[in-house]
């Protein structure tokens, strides 16, 4: 069944989809029109699952904290200054192990106070022991919704699902609603190890002095790294059922290319119009997908990039002091390799400027007019 | 420490921070600074009643379908349950912390169907303490000289109560009309203050076949002659014999007396002996009509009792001022005068000003004066003193002749049932405690409920020990936690149709039926008292909340002092102490 819907009911219908059973979050721009519908299915019993309002983002995520610790299948949503405040509670719940699902619909974080997309706060998350998935469409948001908590129950650790505040969040598009019970065959229900049990009472997130607290980080770090695989083996099998695949990345026009871009979220689409219209001309200009970020799919990437002359990072984001992430993770992920593309960093759409066919285009012209990368990030797009 | 398991390479280690054995060798208690601690407070509605029963204990009991054990624990304080169920003008309900939420419980029907369920099945008082050689004379088998005997009688005294008349009861027998107090209820509950072993003698008036000297063998006297001596209107024609006193007519009918009527009958007043002589004086056939020299705001009768006076189609005329009776032309008149409302006098209540040249007549078959009573205490001895028509007493009800108590109506408090009551009781305590020779400032702190002067007996048989463990606090509604609290109706318990309301002496108000009063009594906050609704239990992070003999118990080796459980106590049962090192 095909319905028009916007990207944050996308994030939505995935959840009744997956099945959910305890809901808490606090509403904030561009997010909130995600648990105004999840409210609105658990109202009306399409969802059957416990729905609660909570005081704050950092509540939000206790209360799936503890939902999750008992043994239920969980799911919260938020944005910006909201992922900040949950954020001493996204180290709770990835130490714990628990495989709770999150959507982050990007936005810029204040101040100046600006409620429109950017890609810093997810990445401000980096290190929280969270997965993170960024998405292009609201089909794939949707389906990566579903393939999250498959994901996430696997190698219990929470998962971020990632989408652009408006341009996703807030546009309709054609998504396909998989049938319900083809993905309750695809994701059963959850069936946790252990759980919060009165009759085999346990302490959760327990203490863990000097002499133990290595051991579980070694066993977190060993579980994200092995999550990769897991990532490519879910995304397969929701592939072969659904006909739908999207890879941890997808290379595009990327034969014989010169100049390969990179992108992650609903700049992608922008950007493979560019690379048509480049290849029109002539030009072999590929593009790169970044849809994993965590962790970060370094022989995928190195896969496709390896023979290209350049490549050109495309950030909607920024760490101040270093400069475009995605482009930073690319640099330090490669420094190793002996036969490694320069990596050339480029800032743009900040605070919910318009990126548009004229950016990617003076990226690319860019790119190919320097010999060689700056060691600062170029922002492009600015003021005169 | 004999559970911990012995993790000794990474493979034993869990994927999740997860405690594989116990954890209770951690005593986190230590790093507590502020310790909660279980502090069951007053609530106001037992602050509010005079006679000092434990309504919110009752309403637990009561919502959980333990009615008669409810109806014990008001018998511990009180012996007219019945009585108070019916015609008590619940001081409680208006200090009910729910009457500023919603509506205040009703408390006042619960105590009566507590009441009619003990009645139905039979249901006595137990506690009987050993016998004392001391005897007490109580003067007046009103409600204050019954309960007297009642508490005593429960102390293990003798005591021989002295009644004028030839029945007892004194006002509630021969003062409240029957269809307010069926005598069944009374008798029920005066029969069993006198099988324990309570004496009377009746037809035995002080002063006249009762004196001084023949009191000289009981250790201690308790004064509770009540007020039966009605007003003087003190305008001419006043004594004719087409004029009575409303206290003197209200006696005659419980007596079985007849008293001749007519049809036009005026009454003079606006108190509760107003009202009860005009309903009553209707269910005998008259026409009966109050006059009352202000308005509605001042009159003095309970509001409830002029509501249902004038559901039963009686007028009451306000402003109005009798100015004499006279005869004429064979036709019994009364001239009248208006008022109007001047400035307020010492009491508070605007004060009636005559309005030259309004003077009208009525014509009457029979007038009733109904402005006050007074007690009759000219036979007491001179050392007793009489200040404003009463008694002099200090705080334990003690008069100043050693050994001679006093309560009711004849003291400084306000004339109601459930203030006679409680002056009974306190002289019992009282009693017992100049006879025992006990310290009795220590008692009266020990014992009082709040700041208002209401008494518990049940505390006062308490071991002594237990004495110290009380919180002298009572719970506003500023000290619940209103979270967990919904709007909820009050429940009104049923009235007789009007056709049962006219030319009978039937009951008119019916009671609840047993599920109305059990959700009713379930509306009770508890103020201040723990109910065992186990929020503690369920927000402690630390588990430090345990079962203990079906109590709540504060684990201190545990408990990390957080005080969430105090913050989510619904009725400001738990407090927060700084920790003591």
């Amino acid at each position: 069944m095909k319905k028009i819907m916007v990207g944050n009911h996308a994030v939505s219908w995935g959840v009744m989809l997956s099945r959910a059973e305890v809901i808490s979050a606090y509403p904030i721009t561009p997010q909130t029109s995600i648990v105004e519908e999840l409210s609105v299915l658990c109202a009306d019993g399409r969802l059957k699952a416990k729905f609660i309002p909570v005081e704050s983002e950092h509540s939000a995520m206790a209360c799936v904290i503890g939902a999750s610790a008992a043994g239920v299948r969980t799911f919260t949503a938020t944005s910006s200054q909201g992922l900040a405040l949950m954020h001493e509670m996204l180290h709770w719940a990835s130490g714990s192990r628990l495989p709770i699902v999150m959507a982050n619909v990007n936005r810029s974080l204040g101040s100046p106070f600006n409620i429109w997309g950017e890609q810093s706060d997810s990445l401000a998350q980096r290190d929280t022991g969270w997965l993170q998935i960024y998405c292009e469409s609201n089909q794939e948001v949707l389906d990566t919704v579903i393939q999250a908590f498959k994901i996430a129950e696997k190698v219990l650790l929470p998962v971020m699902v990632v989408l652009d505040a408006f341009v996703l969040s807030h546009t309709a598009e054609p998504v396909d609603i998989p049938d319900g019970n083809i993905v309750g065959q695809f994701l059963p229900a959850y069936k946790p190890q252990f759980r919060i049990d009165p009759q085999d009472p346990r302490t959760f997130a327990c203490f863990a002095p000097p002499d133990f607290f290595m051991e579980f980080r070694y066993k977190m770090q060993k579980a994200m790294l092995e999550s990769q695989a897991v990532c490519k083996e879910v995304d397969g099998q929701f592939g072969e059922i659904f006909g739908r695949g999207y890879g941890l990345v997808e290379a595009y026009r990327c034969e014989g290319a010169d100049l390969i871009l990179m992108t992650a979220g609903a700049i992608t689409s922008t950007a493979r119009v560019a690379v048509d219209a480049l290849r029109e001309k002539g030009r072999k200009v590929g593009l790169l997908k970044l849809r994993l970020f965590r962790p970060f799919p370094k022989d995928e990437v190195l896969e496709v990039i390896r023979h290209a002359e350049k490549v050109a990072v495309v950030d909607r984001s920024l760490s101040l002091g270093l400069g475009g992430i995605f482009a930073h993770e690319l640099r330090a992920a490669m420094c190793n390799e002996p036969v490694r593309p320069p990596i050339y960093s480029y800032i743009t759409g900040l605070g919910g400027r318009d990126t548009t066919l004229q950016t990617i285009n003076e990226i690319v012209y860019q790119t190919y007019e320097r010999s060689e990368p700056d060691e600062q990030s170029i922002w492009i797009g600015m003021r005169g | 420490m004999s559970d911990q398991i012995l993790l000794n390479t990474e493979k034993d280690i869990p994927y999740q921070p997860i405690s594989l054995g116990s954890m209770e060798w951690n005593k986190t208690g230590t790093w507590r600074y502020l310790r909660p601690r279980f502090d069951n407070k007053v609530s106001p509605c037992n602050e509010g009643c005079p006679a000092g029963q434990d309504i919110e204990a009752a309403m637990v009991l009561i919502g959980k379908g333990r009615v008669l054990e409810a109806w014990d624990l008001f018998k511990e304080e009180n012996p007219f349950p019945g009585v108070c169920g019916r015609v008590c003008y619940h001081p409680c309900e208006s200090s009910c912390n729910r009457a500023e939420f919603d509506e205040a419980v009703s408390i006042n029907a619960l105590e009566r169907f507590m009441a009619d369920t003990a009645f139905k099945h039979g249901r006595r008082v137990g506690l009987k303490r050993e016998k004392k050689k001391e005897k007490v004379a109580i003067i007046g088998s009103g409600p204050a000289g019954l309960t007297c005997a009642y508490h005593l009688a429960r102390l293990g005294y003798g005591a021989t109560v002295f009644e004028a008349l030839p029945v007892l009861g004194g006002m509630l027998r021969v003062g409240i009309p029957e269809y307010r107090l069926p005598k069944k209820v009374l008798e029920a509950e005066i029969d069993q203050i006198l099988e324990m072993g309570v004496n009377t003698e009746i037809n035995t008036r002080f002063g006249e076949n009762l004196l001084q000297k023949d009191l000289k063998e009981y250790a201690a006297v308790f004064l509770a002659l009540g007020n039966h001596v009605s007003k003087r209107l003190g305008i001419p024609g006043e004594d004719g014999d087409w004029a009575m006193s409303g206290v003197e007519f209200l006696r005659k009918i419980s007596l079985g007396k007849e008293v001749p009527l007519g049809k036009r009958v005026v009454i003079i007043g606006g108190g509760n002996t107003a009202i009860d002589t005009a309903r009553t004086a209707q269910r005998l056939g008259a026409k009966p009509s109050i006059l009352y020299r202000r308005t509605r705001e001042e009159m003095p009768a309970f509001p409830a009792e002029i509501h249902e006076a004038e559901e039963e189609g009686i007028d009451i005329s306000f402003l109005v001022s009798p100015v004499r009776l006279f005869l004429e032309d064979g036709v019994k008149k009364l001239e009248c005068v208006k008022n109007r409302l001047g400035p307020p006098d010492e009491d508070g209540r605007r004060r009636p000003v005559e309005v030259k040249g309004s003077n009208f007549l009525l014509e009457v078959d029979q007038v009733f004066t109904a402005i006050g009573e007074d007690a009759d205490l000219t036979a007491l001895p001179k050392k007793i003193g009489i200040e404003n028509h009463a008694i002099p007493t200090d705080e334990r009800g003690a008069t100043k002749q050693e050994g001679v108590f006093a309560g009711g109506d004849i003291i400084q408090q306000p004339h109601t049932v459930v203030h006679a009551i409680g002056s009974g009781k306190r002289a019992a305590i009282f009693i017992d405690c100049f006879l025992q020779n006990k310290k009795w400032e220590r008692v009266f702190d020990a014992v009082r409920i709040g700041e208002r002067g209401s008494l518990s007996m049940r505390r006062y048989l308490l071991d002594e020990k237990e004495w110290e463990t009380k919180s002298t606090k009572t719970v506003r509604l500023q000290d619940l936690n209103l979270d967990y609290f919904e709007p909820k109706k009050r429940k009104r318990p049923t009235k007789a149709p009007m056709a049962k309301r006219q030319g009978t002496f039937e009951e008119v108000n019916i009671g609840f039926p047993e599920e109305t009063a059990v959700a009713e009594a379930q509306r009770c906050f508890n103020c201040g008292v723990c109910n065992l609704c186990d929020n503690c239990y369920i927000f402690c992070p630390d588990v430090a909340i345990r079962k203990e003999n079906g109590n709540n118990v504060i684990d201190y080796d545990h408990c990390k002092g957080c005080g969430i459980c105090v913050e989510e106590c619904p009725r400001d049962a738990m407090i927060m102490e700084e920790e003591g090192r």
